[in-house]
Parts: C-alpha cells; structure tokens; sequence
C-alpha cells in the first residue's frame, strides 16, 4: 500500500510538470508563423467548429445582419457573443487571435484538469467497491495505476488534442462542457452536470446522448462492478456470518448502501436544473437572433444544418462522399439511417453497461463521434481522453498495439491523400474516402474491444468473488 | 319599357366610361411627376439586312458610339443589328464600319457589344424586348430592364414605308405594333419618358398610332417623303451614312458629356433643305417643354452622386427600423415608397403579433417584455449579462451542491 502510494504521490507531482509543460507547448505552437495553417485542414475545423466562421459570423452581426446569413457560421448566437468580440481584436505584434487561441489553451487546461478530478473520483470508488466485495487484495496484487493523471496527461498530449487547440476551433470548448457535465454527474454535483449537459448539447447536438450516463451516474454512483455481485456478496456474508457487525464495519466504508437503490430525487433534481439551463439559454438566444428571424430559423440554421448535411465539404467523416453521391430522392432516408445508427446504440449498450455509466459516456462519444457529420480530430481527442480513464480495466485490451499503429498511420495517410487529391490532382475522393472509412473501421474496433475488456474485466471479478467466497 | 332600357344603356355606357377612365386617373396619378428620373435605356434598332444597307448598320453605330460616349454604359444598351456589315466578305476593310468616307472614324472598334444580331433581330425579339415578355433562358444582356424612373431612347434605321417597318426584308413592324407595345410598356411602368426616333423612308407614319403619355417622337421623313442617304463612299463602294443621322450626330459630335443643349436646339437644327425630307416629330404624347430637356436626358447617362463621408453607412440600417439612414435629396418619396414595399412584411409580422396580442395573456405579457427589452437597445449587453448571471448561477449552487 505504501509503495502505491509513494507511486502515486510521485505521479502527482509528474502530473503537475507534465501538464505545464503541455501548457506551454501550446503557447509556442500558437507563436508560429500563422498557426502551422492547421485552422484550414478539414481533419481539424470543420463547418460547425471552424473558428473563422464564427469571426465571419460576428462581422455579420456588427453589421446588423443576421450572423447565419450567407451559411458561414452554424453555432450557437452565445458562443458568438463569447468568443466573437475575441476574434475582433487585434493586439500588436501578436499573431492572429491570440486571444481565441488562449482561450482554447485555457479550456483544454481545465478540460484535463477536471478528467483528472474524475479519475480520482472513479478510482476512489473502485477502491471502495473492490474493497466491499473483499476483493482486497486485487488492489495489492495487481499495480494500480492513477487513471486520472494519467488520463489527464493523455489527453494534454495527445497530437490530436494540440492540432484542435492551435487550430482555431470551438471544439476545445465543446469537449470542456462534456467532461464537465461527467465530472458535475461523478462528483454528484447535480446543477454543474446539469449545466454542463444543456451547453453541451446547445454547442453541438450529439451530447445530448449523453443525458443516459448522466442519469445513470447521478442515479446511482460511478462505475461500479456489477450490482448483483454486490446483492450476491450481501447475501452471502448474512448467510455466512450472520450478524450484522460487518455490516456496520463496513457502511462507514462504503457511502452507499448494500442494495442497489436508485437515487430518484437526485434524477429529479437533475431534470429540474436542466429545464431550468434550457429555458435560460433559450432565452438568451431567443433576444440575441430576435431580429433575424427568432428562434426557429437559429434552430433550422445550427441543429437543422447538422442534422440536414447541407455543406459536404471533405472531411474525416463517413457521410460527404455518400451524399455526394446519392440522388436526391434518397438523401432523407439515409441521412435517417446515419441519425439512427447512432440512436440504436443508445439503449443496447445503456442496458449492457448501465453499472459503468463512465465507461459507458465513453462508448457514446466514441460512436457519435464516428457516425457525426461534421467530425473533427477535436472529437477523437475527447473519447481518447476519457478512454485513458479505464486504463486498470482496460489494461488487457485486445489488438491495443494495431490500433495505435492503426491510428497513427491514418493519421498521417488522411493528409497525403487530401493533397494527393485536392493540390496535385493525382488522386481522387476514393483516396481519401478510403482513409474516413479506414478510421471508421478503426474507431469501431476500439469500441468493440475496448467493450470487450470491460466485460471481461467484470467476468474476472466475478469470478474472483465466486472463488473467494467458495 | 323603353325608358328603362334607356336608362340601362346609359347607366352601362356610364360604367364603360368609367371603367375607361379609372386606369387613365391611374395613369395620371402614376405620371411622371411623381417618379423620379433614375436611369437612361438605350434600345438601338438596325433592321436591314444585306451588304448595301450598310448605312443602317452605319447609322445605329454611330448613335451607338455617341451614347456610350455620353455616359450610358452597355448594360443599359440593347443593341440589334440585323446583319454582320464588319465581317462581311464584301468589307475591303475587314472588322471597320465607317459612317464617313474620309474614314476617320472605325465605328466597329473595340468595346461593341451587340445583343441582337443576325436572324435574331425579329419583329418578336423586338416587342419581346420592348414588353419584358421573355423566356426564362433568356439572358440579362438581352433583356430591357427598365423601371418607372427610366428614360427609354428608342432609335430605329432601316426601310420603312406607311404606318410599316420592315425587318429583315421579310417581315414587318406596324405602327399598331409599336403603339401597342409601347402601351403594354407604360402599363408596366417600363419607362417614365420614351423618345423614339425612326430614321426611314416615310417615318412619322410609324408614330403616328401612339397614344401613351410621357412618349416624344421624332421621324426623319413625313408621309410621302422618303429619307436619302448622305453621301456614297466610294472605297467601301456603297452609302455609308443617312442624311438625318448624319445631321444627328454632326449635333452630337460637338457635345460632350457635361452640355445641357436642350431637345429644342437638336431638333431645330435639322434643315430640312439639307435632309431632302421634312423632319416631323410629335410632343403632343410630352408633358414638358422641349426647351427644359436636355439631350443628355436621353442620350446620355449623367449619374448624381451624392457624397458621404463615412463608408458603410448603408450597413446602420436595421431590419426593424423602416426608415433609411440614407438621405438622398430628390428621391425621398421614391426611396420611401421602395422601402415601404420592402417593410410590408416586417409590418404584417408586426400585425400578426399585434393580433396575438388580443388572445393570450402569456402572450401579452411576452410582448410586454419584448417591447420593453427593444426599448433597450443594448441587445448585446443584455445578452453578455446573461451569460455572466448564468455562470454565477452555475458556480454558486455547484458550490452549496458540493
């Protein structure tokens, strides 16, 4: 225990070092000539994320035109307000907003900082939980690793994190608001998760899926083995020993009580602060697009465009080169059936995962990020990150190696074949369709598998209880 | 029986007159005193085909090159010219059109831009292009795009005979037609002024059917006479220019782009010994006195420019307010009405709510808000405050939650 903890003490002051590191990292990128151009990649802006768009969007409302006017910007009118005057200034001597490029920085700083809090959370309870079940020496045995540094550190360096933070985007914040809507639910902070999810899915739609592990988290408490173990273990030690003194012992231990009940009123209450932020943002955005034609055409100009494709413009997605070339008669259906795969996941996996609703946050990303239609790298660097929070689960991954090849050459192959295709003009939009489909196949072999290990991990717990009580 | 049915066909006939008089008060009160005069057209006529109707072409040309030269732009010419004289295999001097022989002018130079050329130039292009009454496919280069602030110069060359103009020695352009034409156009508010002018044998006759207000007419020959060529080029080896638009443009070439010589002076310097015809021209369709129009009203493009010193100040206007910031001296009732036809739907939106405004008391109070938030016209702070109250909202009950 000792020699984990000194580990643990000396990770932490890594962490500190690493992460400032990280920190200024970015602040030297940011001073290169004209940000290594990475704010016109399409694997690093996209339509709804590009931060030029919002400064195009900005202009048009100073100019009292309605900023959706001419489809250049497709975000939210408080995100303009935010970041807008922002893009606008211009200080002396520095590069081109600067100011939005801090910003960025700032939020993927609070960003690792708050997965950080959430692996600690996650990592405490699994003590706990390991510990009820007399699973004690698991934790002796096996090197437990600090899932919130090191999750934390991924995700400040992982490239894919650094190109979206240079890169003029707006994911930076997006992911900001996701992880703290995780966090807010983990640490049972209901109007910060609350808050955190109605931004979120205000910024860009798709976290509104969210709301299931949310729930989940608030309902009952993060990962946890599951329950019927804990109901088997109950069971097993009245039966065995019969007295209620372990009990006792152990419920100063655990915050939570034996049976797995569900915390309805926290659910309740997270119901309440939502639809108290919802109708808040609504009335903010409803003054701010008032004269360009209200709050319809702000929703068929942001969730309308998203959901709609209307800009097929390349990117490392799966859905422009389809619908360039499906006929028109077609496009609702499939634009349906992409919409749709997402949402078939939800309840499967909700049912399969809903004692790991971290784990199970990660699952949803992951697949909305891949199935989206506007995906950026800013969204792979999000469900990276909090991958690296279930490293002690995932620690027996399969294929873990050839998809860290995997990623890394796509990642390299997806721009040579963009050139390839667009400036030399030796090659064509299979060329780089074929790598969006290739990333897509990756994507969901890390989700397989890595659903994969979870399962096994929990089997092997199991199966460690039924061996100790036996 | 009888008395009734007396009093019937008189009450009818009443009715007829007044049917016929309302759209002629319409008229009236649609005249040109109250648009005002914004732009300048110039549909350019040459009707002729064959190499030794090369004056034609020489004529519409020349009165081409005069009207660019004094400001009307090519956008806002419709040029028709019935056959290619330039490129003609016959042409000794290959891509030159002259209107002289001492050829010191190639009308044909750069910067021609010809609309209608070759079997295009049709009776029916010709009416087309006069009514508005395209195709879809057809171009904006082809199209007369004028307006109820426009002054149309309508010039016509080539053969011509009673009440008749022939195009392209194969069909022909009545002067119902025309009349009938012009009518649709006034209806249409297709012009506030229209001067036509025909050069061809026997030209008044042309006009003579027109009956709608705001038209000025000049022909170059009267019923019986017939227009003469200038003179015969004897390089080229046929008549390079006709009489009355060799005087025209002798009027012209002293001009430039700045002179307010009035219709008065242009059309009292024809001499009729000179043409060999009479040049007869009609004012009785003109409300105003040929002394005050200036030649560049019709023949020229004299744009006012109103200065301003701030750039952008077309951008202050907001969809809600109706008024323009913009202040043009002359053209306030113009801008006005234009900006009162573009603001009917913001005001049906505003009647709309207005109508609500009765039914549902959540929507009254809603309103009330509105009403009282346009009164602030900080909508961004507004907007910036609440971003700022929500984040505290936020940090404060995640702080009592924790």
């Amino acid at each position: 225990m000792e020699k984990t903890r000194s580990k643990t003490n000396e990770k932490k002051l890594g962490f500190w070092k690493w992460a400032i590191a990280s920190v200024i990292f970015r602040l030297i990128l940011i001073y290169f000539p004209q940000n290594l151009n990475l704010s016109s990649r399409p694997e690093v802006s996209t339509p709804v994320t590009s931060l030029r768009r919002l400064a195009e969007g900005y202009w048009l409302k100073q100019l009292s035109m309605s900023p959706y006017a001419g489809s250049m910007y497709h975000g939210s009118p408080l995100l303009l307000s935010v970041l807008g005057p922002l893009t606008a200034i211009k200080i002396e001597g520095q590069p081109n907003h600067l100011l939005c490029s801090l910003v960025s920085v700032i939020a993927d700083f609070i960003c690792a900082l708050l997965i950080r809090a959430t692996g600690r959370i996650l990592q405490t309870a699994r003590g706990l939980n390991l510990k009820f079940l007399g699973l004690d020496t698991m934790l002796e045995d096996i090197e437990i690793m600090p899932s919130g540094d090191i999750a934390a550190l991924v995700y400040l360096w992982n490239p894919f994190t650094i190109f979206t933070c240079v890169g003029f985007n707006t994911s930076p914040v997006e992911n900001l608001f996701v992880v703290l809507s995780l966090y807010g639910a983990s640490a049972g902070i209901v109007p910060l998760a609350a808050f955190g999810w109605v931004i979120a899915s205000h910024l860009s739609l798709y976290p509104v899926v969210l709301v299931i592990p949310v729930i989940l988290l608030l309902g009952y408490c993060p990962d946890t083995p599951p329950r019927k173990l804990f109901l088997q273990r109950d069971l097993q030690k009245t039966g065995a020993e019969g007295s209620t003194k372990n009990h006792v012992q152990h419920r100063p231990l655990t915050n939570k009580p034996t049976e797995a009940t569900f915390f309805w009123w926290r659910v309740i209450l997270f119901f309440m602060w939502a639809s108290i932020w919802i109708a808040y943002v609504l009335i903010l955005c409803a003054i701010s697009v008032k004269e360009y034609g209200g709050l319809p055409e702000m929703f068929k100009r942001t969730y309308g465009f998203i959901l709609t494709v209307k800009d097929l413009s390349p990117n490392i997605g799966v859905l422009w080169y389809f619908f360039a070339e499906v006929f028109d008669f077609f496009r609702n259906f499939f634009l349906i059936v992409f919409h749709v795969n997402i949402l078939f996941m939800i309840l499967p996996l909700a049912i399969r995962l809903n004692h790991r609703p971290c784990f199970l946050a990660f699952v949803y990303l992951a697949i909305s990020s891949m199935l989206k239609s506007y995906p950026s790298v800013g969204d792979s660097a999000l469900y990276l990150g909090l991958m690296a929070l279930f490293v002690n689960e995932l620690a027996e991954m399969q294929f873990s190696f050839f998809l860290f090849c995997g990623y890394v050459g796509v990642s390299l192959l997806s721009p040579v074949m963009h050139n390839l295709w667009i400036w030399r003009g030796t090659g064509n939009a299979n060329f780089y369709y074929a790598t969006a489909m290739v990333y897509a196949c990756f994507q969901i072999i890390l989700v397989v598998e890595s659903v994969n290990a979870m399962l096994n991990h929990d089997r092997k717990i199991r199966k460690l209880c039924t061996t100790t009580e036996g | 029986m009888d008395s009734s049915f007396k009093s019937t066909t008189l009450i009818s006939i009443f009715l007829l007159f007044f049917c016929n008089a309302i759209p002629s008060i319409a008229f009236g009160s649609s005249s040109t005193a109250t648009t005002m005069h914004t732009n300048n057209w110039a549909v350019l006529v040459c009707t002729s085909r064959f190499w030794f109707n090369y004056r034609h072409m020489a004529n519409t040309l020349s009165l081409y090159r005069t009207v660019k030269r004094l400001g009307i732009p090519d956008e806002r010419i419709i040029l028709m010219l019935a056959d290619d004289m330039a490129c003609n295999a016959r042409n000794k001097y290959p891509a030159q059109v002259f209107n002289n022989e001492n050829h010191r002018l190639n009308l044909y130079g750069d910067n021609v831009e010809v609309d209608y050329r070759g079997y295009e130039v049709t009776v029916e292009n010709f009416l087309r292009v006069l009514t508005g009454r395209h195709e879809t496919a057809v171009p904006r280069s082809k199209r007369l795009l004028s307006d109820e602030g426009s002054h149309i110069l309508l010039y016509m060359t080539g053969h011509g005979g009673d009440e008749f103009l022939k195009f392209q020695d194969s069909e022909e352009l009545q002067s119902h037609d025309l009349a009938d034409a012009v009518k649709q156009m006034k209806e249409k508010r297709r012009f506030k002024e229209l001067l036509i002018m025909v050069d061809t044998c026997q030209a008044s006759t042309l006009f003579s059917q027109l009956q709608s207000p705001g038209v000025l007419a000049i022909g170059s020959s009267m019923k019986g006479e017939n227009s003469y060529s200038h003179h015969l080029d004897s390089d080229v080896g046929v008549s390079v220019v006709d009489r009355f638009t060799f005087y025209t443009l002798a009027f012209f070439e002293r001009l430039n782009m700045y002179d307010n010589a009035s219709l008065s002076s242009l059309f009292n310097s024809y001499n009729s010994n000179l043409l060999m015809s009479t040049a007869y021209y009609r004012t009785d369709l003109y409300g105003r006195l040929l002394e005050e129009v200036p030649v560049t009203n019709f023949f020229g493009s004299v744009m006012e420019t109103i200065h301003t010193d701030s750039p952008y100040r077309a951008f202050s206007v907001k969809y809600s307010k109706s008024k323009a910031e913009i202040s043009l001296d002359q053209s306030d009732e113009v801008e006005q009405r234009r900006l009162k036809i573009s603001d009917v739907p913001q005001e049906l939106i505003d009647s709309n709510i207005t109508d609500k405004h009765a039914t549902c008391p959540v929507t009254r109070i809603w309103n009330a808000i509105l009403g009282r938030i346009e009164m602030m016209k900080e909508l961004d702070s507004l907007v910036n405050y609440g971003l700022i109250l929500m984040f505290l909202i936020v940090t404060g009950s995640s702080w009592f939650s924790s």
